[in-house]
């Protein structure tokens, strides 16, 4: 496998070249400073872009152009970054080897037709997105939007972020909110849109088995913006600490399994507790069917099916959740609080520490197994400065018991959330 | 023995060994990675049987399968397989269908420890009536879990309306009060029914070589004595044809109703069966799926915002199609839905490019050690073979033969089912 990076004013086309695959993955991403509104915006703007184009005027049509070519498919999303909001489109296709020759330009067209030629309506006064196709693209975002509460664990984890940091951007809903959409019109779409490809940060990953030069040329062929772009600031943003003893939020909902989540808020950290660190922690207390959690809150009392640990390094934050009978709040947090504790205070092994960081290495190795799973890795060295393979393993291995019941000290809880349901009691 | 799975650039290896055990193997050497799953062909619709050690037909309670999954982890010298596997940074797990339990591990080390793990822990249960009962208010929130889901709820809701007396109709996990039964006898009579070598079969994708799966396979099992395998008589059902119920709906705490439709089909004609489920499938993707004018209909109607989602669930007898989807105007969508399939032709354009794009899909899947691994699985279970060129299995559907079963079936045959949102 061999990576480069070709540095232009307008974007960074990342080329990493292996033999591995039978498929070619390209993902085109546009990342620009975090605001409310842009959430929305740009939530929207994938619904438009993604269900017509001015060649294929519906989703159908779109559809049967990726059947055409040999079941290409394509996905976008929009996902929150610390301090930045990432949009990605990609698509997955086969090499001409396994289809025909020209494949690898004809599904490069299929993309550059969804992102630079959309449906659009040109009147005297205005250009606009076509409105039969920005009601579809946002009815469907509504409806998204509204049925949030559908999907208790995400809505609790949702409203424990709201609740640590309310009004900041930790408490930005990575689906939107309904105020910004009601306020937005074909015109201001497509304005938002024209605005994003001049001044959005845009980078170009390419996976698989192709020539460096048919694909720098077929890019720069398809790439037509050519606007300079600002440099990259780091997206680390910590949540502020201002409460000195937890807060505890009960909200109901007429389920049958409550949801318990916790948030913890850490001190000033480094890049290294951050990055490793938090890993090595979070994996034994919660990462897995071998965790303290799960030992003690699942295995010997009973309280749940699930429960789990998660880092949350942009923010400085780590997150608890579980799904249990409201009827035993008390017992599970206490647990918790119990098992934190004991992290803190260095009760846990050297076989511990080493069982963590043997899974994480297992997985860094897997990586390389899987295309997206790639993707991820390097858009996380290009955004977030994460080490490359080698360098994970190195650092990980230095993670000490002492850097853990340091960082474990760091942590306090804020909040403990729990959307209640029914009681359940025998 | 070796075969060439065609178009995936892949051999499998197959051994049958004297315990019965069948071993699957496909080597991929430009992965990290290995795949190993261990299957039972015992789901949660093997509830009635003639237990290894009785004569007669006897009933187990309600989710009695992926309970003993969860048991199977229960070790008597404490190492869990948790344990063991975290120790080794492996991923470990297991799950149960409606017709197998699969136990399964993947990682990049220690391959023959993991491996022979695997076998000892599943092949020396070890169930006390205090572990049987703590597991109880695991499930318990596990059961739980999947009601809050309205969608989890409409399939449960349509496969209980569909079928009359096969057990597909139950829910996996089994429900609240039929596992509270459950008891550490029932669970080892169980076991030793369907965990006999002779039912069961191992399957290893990734960056293995053949002979040394087969070499820590067969010195493992040949080192240990299993109970003498009997043929397992399984009840036979008599599923009538019609449907056991034809409208039903609940509510709950949600913002959008939902609506599904489930279409029993009996497949009436001279195709095989898997051929038969294969053209019903591509009947429905055409009319209704992500490339239908019906979906494009109904979104441009505001009808719906997204496209339908078609399920479609096999029996021995009978194919369940079920389409759902989100709905504010319910009767509309029946109405149109009822119409579409007024008209049953289906374009031969639009047949060839589905005949394009399951043939891709093989290449597709040939990247990944876990898609192999799934199909190979999802072969034996459903055909009782691996099916070693799809290309050719795709190669032999006919336009005119499509045409022939769809006028044969009747599509009246429905249930339906809503979740409306709650006042």
């Amino acid at each position: 496998m061999k990576y480069k990076k070709i540095k232009n004013h307008t974007y960074n086309l990342h080329i990493i070249k292996t033999k591995k695959f039978k498929t070619v993955t390209v993902q085109v991403c546009f990342k620009s400073l975090l605001d409310k509104e842009g959430i929305t915006y740009r939530n929207l703007l994938i619904n438009v872009l993604c269900q017509a184009c001015s060649k294929y005027k519906t989703k159908r049509l779109m559809s049967i152009a990726t059947e055409d070519l040999y079941e290409l498919t394509y996905q976008a999303s929009n996902y929150i970054s610390g301090k930045y909001n990432v949009m990605c489109f990609d698509i997955t296709f086969l090499n001409d080897e396994y289809t025909e020759e020209g494949n690898f330009e004809s599904s490069l067209d299929f993309l550059c037709e969804l992102l630079f030629n959309p449906l659009i309506e040109v009147t005297h006064s205005s250009t606009k997105f076509k409105k039969d196709n920005f009601a579809l693209a946002y009815n469907l975002l509504e409806e998204n939007i509204k049925t949030i509460k559908e999907s208790p664990y995400y809505y609790s984890k949702m409203r424990l972020f709201e609740i640590m940091s309310p009004n900041s951007m930790h408490s930005y809903r990575s689906c939107g909110d309904i105020d910004t959409l009601k306020s937005i019109t074909p015109a201001k779409l497509y304005e938002y849109y024209l605005n994003m490809l001049k001044k959005d940060i845009l980078d170009i990953f390419v996976i698989g088995n192709v020539s460096e030069a048919r694909i720098r040329s077929a890019i720069s062929n398809r790439i037509k913006i050519r606007t300079i772009k600002k440099k990259s600031e780091s997206h680390f943003i910590s949540m502020k600490r201002t409460r000195l003893l937890p807060k505890t939020v009960i909200e109901n909902q007429d389920i049958s399994q409550s949801q318990l989540a916790l948030g913890y808020k850490l001190d000033k950290t480094s890049d290294f507790e951050r990055r490793y660190v938090l890993n090595v922690l979070t994996y034994i207390l919660g990462g897995g069917s071998d965790s303290k959690l799960f030992k003690e809150v699942r295995e010997k009392n009973s309280l749940c099916y699930s429960i789990t640990s998660i880092g949350v390094p942009l923010q400085n934050a780590m997150i608890i959740t579980s799904g249990i009978s409201a009827s035993n709040f008390k017992k599970a947090v206490a647990l918790i609080k119990k098992n934190v504790k004991s992290m803190q205070q260095g009760s846990f092994s050297e076989e511990d520490i080493m069982k963590a960081k043997v899974t994480y290495i297992n997985s860094i190795k897997e990586l390389e197994d899987n295309p997206q799973n790639l993707l991820s890795m390097y858009t996380g060295i290009e955004y977030l400065k994460s080490d490359d393979i080698d360098g994970r393993i190195k650092k990980i291995s230095k993670v000490t018991k002492k850097d853990i019941t340091r960082l474990a000290s760091k942590m306090h809880l804020d909040v403990i959330y729990m959307l209640k349901g029914a009681e359940n009691e025998d | 023995m070796k075969t060439e799975l065609v178009k995936m650039d892949l051999d499998m290896y197959y051994k049958k060994l004297d315990n019965g055990l069948d071993i699957y193997i496909v080597p991929k050497d430009n992965v990290n990675s290995i795949y190993v799953t261990l299957t039972t062909k015992y789901g949660s619709i093997d509830s009635e049987f003639v237990p290894y050690d009785r004569t007669g037909m006897t009933k187990f309670p309600l989710g009695i399968a992926h309970f003993l999954e969860h048991k199977v982890f229960e070790q008597k010298d404490g190492v869990d397989p948790f344990t063991f596997y975290s120790e080794r940074g492996c991923d470990a797990n297991a799950n149960t269908s409606n017709f197998k339990t699969t136990y399964l591990f993947s990682g990049t080390n220690f391959f023959d420890e993991n491996l022979n793990y695997l076998l000892d822990y599943v092949q020396d249960p070890y169930f006390t009536d205090e572990n049987v009962e703590k597991e109880k208010g695991i499930i318990e929130q596990e059961i739980r879990m999947y009601d809050d889901s309205p969608y989890y709820k409409l399939y449960d809701r349509i496969l209980h309306n569909a079928f009359k007396i096969h057990p597909i109709r139950y829910p996996v996990a089994g429900n609240i009060s039929s596992i509270k039964k459950i008891t550490k006898e029932d669970l080892y009579t169980c076991y030793h029914t369907f965990y006999n070598p002779s039912n069961m079969f191992l399957v290893v994708t990734g960056n293995v070589d053949y002979k040394d799966v087969i070499n820590i396979v067969s010195a493992n099992q040949e080192k240990k004595k299993f109970k003498k395998y009997k043929e397992i008589k399984r009840k036979v059902y008599d599923e009538p044809d019609t449907v056991s119920l034809k409208e039903a709906s609940t509510t709950m705490d949600i913002e959008i109703p939902k609506v599904g439709i489930g279409y029993k089909i009996r497949n009436n004609s001279n195709v095989d069966i898997n051929k038969f489920r294969t053209y019903i499938g591509m009947f429905f993707d055409i009319k209704f799926g992500t490339v239908s004018e019906f979906n494009e209909k109904i979104r441009e109607e505001k009808i719906t915002t997204l496209d339908l989602d078609i399920t479609i669930v096999n029996t021995d007898k009978h194919v369940l199609v079920i389409l759902s989807v989100d709905t504010n105007k319910k009767d509309e969508l029946l109405n149109k839905i009822d119409e579409e399939l007024k008209d049953i032709k289906i374009d031969e354009n639009d047949f060839n490019r589905k005949k394009k794009v399951k043939k891709s899909s093989v290449i597709y899947k040939s990247d990944s050690i876990y898609a192999i691994n799934n199909k190979i699985m999802a072969n034996i279970i459903k055909y009782g073979k691996v099916i070693t060129d799809e290309h050719k299995f795709i190669d032999e559907l006919n336009y005119q033969e499509l045409n022939e079963i769809i006028n044969n079936i009747d599509l009246s045959n429905k249930t339906i089912y809503t979740i409306n949102k709650k006042d």
